[in-house]
């Protein structure tokens, strides 16, 4: 009668039976340092220590960078031409890869059995969002779309075509989504919000110059058709060679529809609504002006 | 299995997985749980600011600092929450500042659309102006040829004149006469007159043919 060998074996005795791991036990694998070079030890004692001989470069009193003598630098000579022209009024947009959402999705920090949103995306510290540094959220880039295999219902402000594809292909459902700065803050730091004692605001609509994108069906727009949503996914399906899989027959059907109003920033909680922590209670307007307001 | 084994949490879950379905033996990947940090919220020593006293400071009685404190401690604040709400004049502020600011997307689509409306009449008229202009090109380029080619044969021909004046004067004068100097005008004035006079002589002759040409043939036809 034998013993069903344990999995394991050794390697797992040990583990079980030495000490914790410290400071005290461990030390870097042979090769791993390099010991940086030390300034000043050289024949003759060094000399000057890799300076050069007197001057601003020995003296450390260069110049700033671009100076050119006196002649007006190239930066200066050169005019100026509207490039950068409301550069730090531009929205910008923390860029995902599909890389790295398949990563958090293997390595199980964003949860796949419910809807993914940027405040999924930010718990499980996938991407960092500065809502003061005029970011307006996170743009799905296809880079790894080829080994993207994930089903999830996801939530994003900007998408390229080949994203779009790579997470329909696999059966998901995409759609961008507005948030502007104020509910952007909200979404991505939920908790310290709730302390706050506010209710729960609107979520505005996109300014005029962003209206085209969100109703565009190409782009899986929130404020656009669901018929042309639908038209799009099958001209994309047929535009980069994939059957597209039926959402109706799937059994996480109901989670993968699952959208937020236009005017909602949390799933499950409406606008108007304080949310206490302390006590864990969800208090609701009931004077019907602000029900209208927070209902319009 | 040696995964789920070295991994506890995994573990858990596998075997009480295989409680439930022993058939169906699928790993299933656990989610790290978000483990938020705790939140010191002090409920067992509220600071509630005392708002008659005039040693609190001034931000400690403003409403903005309840909500917090309500946020905070909840019903121990001892705040009406009905007054985390705008009141009605407020709201009102709120919903006239929003019909200003933040227009409808009816009236945003509205305006988008004729905006490009506006841009795709502006484009259109530039290129029917532009095939309008092409059109004219061929008849613009034939007359400018035209014209360049009359101004060279002009000056080609005055070349000549110019040349045979200058031909007759030597002629007449037996040297090489600049055409400047008086005599050479003298003679220029000379030739144009018996030139004219030639010409008035050829027009009496033609006028004259003219009258009897059409009054010989229709007596001779009648």
């Amino acid at each position: 009668m034998s013993f069903p060998k344990k999995p394991g074996g050794k390697a797992l005795d040990v583990l079980q039976n030495l000490p914790r791991i410290s400071l005290a036990n461990m030390r870097p694998e042979p090769g791993a340092g390099r010991t940086s070079k030390r300034r000043g030890r050289g024949q003759h004692g060094g000399n000057r220590s890799g300076r050069g001989h007197k001057g601003e470069r020995q003296r450390g009193n260069r110049p700033r960078l671009g100076f050119e003598g006196g002649q007006t630098p190239f930066y200066l000579v050169i005019p100026k031409y509207g490039f950068n022209e409301g550069q730090s009024r531009r929205p910008q947009y923390q860029p995902l890869s599909l890389k790295r959402l398949q990563y958090l999705i293997d390595v199980g920090r964003v949860d796949t059995t419910q809807p993914v949103d940027l405040t999924q995306l930010v718990n499980g510290r996938g991407v960092t969002i500065q809502p003061l540094k005029k970011d307006y959220g996170v743009q799905l880039v296809d880079e790894g779309a080829d080994i993207f295999a994930a089903k999830i219902n996801i939530e994003v402000q900007r998408a390229s075509e080949g994203a779009i594809a790579a997470i329909e292909r696999n059966g998901g459902v995409i759609t961008t989504t507005f948030y502007d700065p104020i509910s952007l803050g909200i979404l991505i730091k939920p908790v310290p919000f709730f302390l706050r004692g506010q209710p729960i605001p609107k979520r505005m609509l996109p300014g005029q110059d962003m209206v085209p994108y969100y109703t565009d069906a190409e782009n899986r727009g929130y404020l656009a058709d669901p018929e042309k949503i639908q038209q799009a996914r099958l001209a994309l399906a047929q535009k980069y060679g994939y059957i597209l899989p039926d959402l109706s027959k799937d059994e996480l059907y109901h989670m993968l529809s699952t959208r937020k109003d236009v005017r909602q920033i949390f799933f499950g909680l409406a606008p108007g609504w304080v949310v206490n922590m302390s006590e864990k209670k969800i208090l609701k307007p009931t004077d019907e002006k602000l029900l209208q307001y927070y209902s319009s | 299995m040696a995964a789920s084994v070295l991994c506890r949490r995994t573990a858990v879950l596998h075997r009480h997985f295989k409680h439930i379905s022993g058939s169906q033996c699928a790993i299933l990947l656990q989610t790290a749980k978000y483990n938020p940090r705790p939140l010191r919220l002090n409920l067992n020593e509220p600071y509630v600011p005392d708002k008659d006293s005039t040693k609190t400071p001034e931000w400690q009685k403003t409403a903005k600092y309840d909500a917090k404190l309500y946020g905070r401690y909840g019903s121990a604040s001892g705040l009406d929450p009905a007054r985390l709400w705008p009141s009605h004049g407020q709201l009102d502020n709120i919903i006239t500042e929003e019909k200003e600011w933040q227009p409808s997307l009816e009236v945003m689509l509205k305006n988008i659309e004729l905006k490009e409306k506006e841009e795709t009449e502006k484009r259109q008229a530039k290129e029917r102006l532009i095939a309008a202009n092409m059109a004219k090109m061929p008849k613009m380029v034939a007359d400018w040829r035209r014209e360049k080619r009359e101004a060279k044969q002009k000056q080609k021909d005055d070349k000549a004149r110019r040349e045979k004046l200058l031909a007759v004067a030597r002629e007449r004068f037996g040297f090489a006469v600049d055409p400047r100097s008086p005599k050479f005008l003298e003679m220029v004035a000379e030739i144009e007159k018996e030139d004219k006079k030639k010409k008035k002589l050829m027009k009496r002759m033609l006028k004259g043919e003219q009258a009897a040409a059409p009054v010989t043939p229709p007596a001779a036809t009648s």
